[in-house]
């Protein structure tokens, strides 16, 4: 999973007192996040899993593998709810 | 925001002049759409006048999309093409209110004054539902139109899509009251307010689909609070208006001016307008004679109207509290008297009730 992670284009979204409200257009679902997934939803977009895995496991001091377990967790749930997802990778 | 009141209809009881007075132009509303989007605005509608008439209009959805707004659009739809179908689906706007009038096209056309507006407006719907958009239809209800409700309640079932009738019919912006002659009487309404397949108080609560079925001021945003219980609306709070020309008021329906976007910031009179704060502060409980109403419960007050029909915006105003009577008569109240009429009776034969005024510290100047 080496792709850039990116943000659903067609969602709307506002950082709202810390928190990431995002609604999506096609069924109005609004979606609160949580202040994790808050800060992932800032700071992943454009960035691989491997990137941020290092930063992860860099500033908090964890072993990658368990930044690795955390972030995939977290981008699988972001996933699931067509949130974010992970790129293709560009051929070539 | 409305874009423009220029429009390409003459609806019988639109409260705008059509003249464009010196919109704002393509760069003075981006620059409107960043200041909002760095104050934390989410909920975006593009409204007129008629938004199609505005050729950057596409340019304009394009530059909100790109900072991150959750876009509704409110139009008449009679430029609505395949092709600009389309073209909202790719700029994800979320939601397309369209006003109808009724199934009928010669009563629809006869209050939009346009012929073959009704035909039009439902092609543009038909190409809106192929791109998968949410369409919403608004009935502003009126003498004119008063039973239409029912075949626009059938026409909104058999194309699927939620529909909201509005019973306001407000003054024109500049005060001209002639407009409320359209509006249907108390009296008229009655069959309406008690029909179960629309009023929610005339039916069980499970029974009613709010998604898609509602009745109310077609200026609600449709995403509801209920942390409000003590103030008025969410004018001021959550919500305000922006005109063509960059006026800014707590509410389309509120004539409070709070500053203009070519002089200020939206900042500066969000944050730091003197009005928008007095709006602001107004608490329900506060009211002067409202706050003291038995029947409050069954009033669906707009303290806009109340400055435009009853001269005080924490005042009650007649329309408001016949409704409210009737609503309450309906709920199987005996005999409802709203406060305002009430202490009007009282008055004629005694002074023991004081007339209304609003509490000093927090009263809204006139506009």
């Amino acid at each position: 999973m080496s792709g850039e992670i990116t943000r659903n284009p067609k969602l709307a979204w506002r950082e709202v007192d810390g928190a990431m409200v995002i609604i999506s257009p096609e069924d109005s679902q609004v979606h609160e996040l949580n202040e994790t997934a808050s800060l992932f939803w800032k700071h992943a977009e454009g960035k691989t899993l491997d990137e941020l895995v290092e930063r992860i496991a860099a500033e908090y001091e964890v072993a990658r593998e368990t930044a690795r377990a955390d972030l995939e967790e977290l981008l699988a749930a972001l996933g699931e709810k067509q949130l974010m997802f992970v790129a293709p990778e560009a051929k070539g | 925001m409305d874009l423009t009141y220029r429009c390409n209809e003459r609806c019988i009881h639109c409260y705008l002049d059509h003249e464009d007075h010196g919109e704002m132009n393509t760069q003075e509303i981006k620059r409107v759409l960043e200041q909002l989007a760095q104050t934390g605005t989410l909920f975006l509608t593009f409204s007129g006048g008629e938004i199609f008439l505005r050729s950057d209009l596409f340019e304009l959805l394009e530059f909100a999309r790109s900072l991150h707004f959750d876009i509704s659009l409110k139009t008449n739809a009679l430029l609505i093409d395949i092709e600009r179908a389309r073209k909202l689906r790719e700029l994800s706007v979320r939601k397309i209110q369209i006003s109808i009038y009724s199934a009928q096209p010669e009563v629809h056309d006869a209050i939009t004054k346009v012929r073959g507006s009704l035909e039009r407006t439902l092609a543009a719907i038909r190409f809106l539902q192929a791109e998968g958009l949410q369409v919403k239809i608004a009935c502003p209800l009126m003498k004119r139109n008063l039973t239409a409700y029912r075949n626009v309640q059938a026409l909104a079932a058999e194309l699927g899509v939620p529909y909201v009738l509005d019973m306001t019919i407000t003054p024109k912006m500049d005060g001209d009251m002639s407009l409320l002659q359209l509006r249907s009487s108390t009296s008229e309404l009655l069959p309406i307010l008690q029909d179960a397949s629309l009023n929610p108080r005339a039916c069980s609560p499970n029974s009613l689909e709010a998604e898609t079925i509602s009745t109310g001021s077609a200026t609600s945003s449709g995403i509801e609070s209920q942390a409000y219980d003590d103030i008025p609306c969410s004018a001021g709070h959550n919500s305000c208006y922006i005109s063509p020309y960059g006026d800014v008021f707590p509410c389309v329906q509120m004539p409070v001016a709070t500053g203009n976007l070519r002089k200020q910031t939206f900042q500066d009179i969000w944050f730091r307008s003197e009005e928008m704060n007095r709006v602001r502060a107004v608490r329900e409980s506060q009211l002067p004679v409202c706050s003291k109403c038995s029947i409050r419960q069954y009033c669906e007050r707009c303290p806009g109207l109340a400055q435009m029909e009853g001269g005080d915006l924490l005042g009650a105003y007649e329309r408001a509290c016949e409704l409210a009577e009737l609503n309450a008569r309906i709920a199987g109240v005996a005999n409802p008297v709203s406060a305002m009429h009430a202490e009007r009776s009282n008055g004629k034969n005694s002074c023991s009730i004081p007339v209304p005024t609003a509490t000093p510290e927090v009263r809204i100047g006139s506009n």
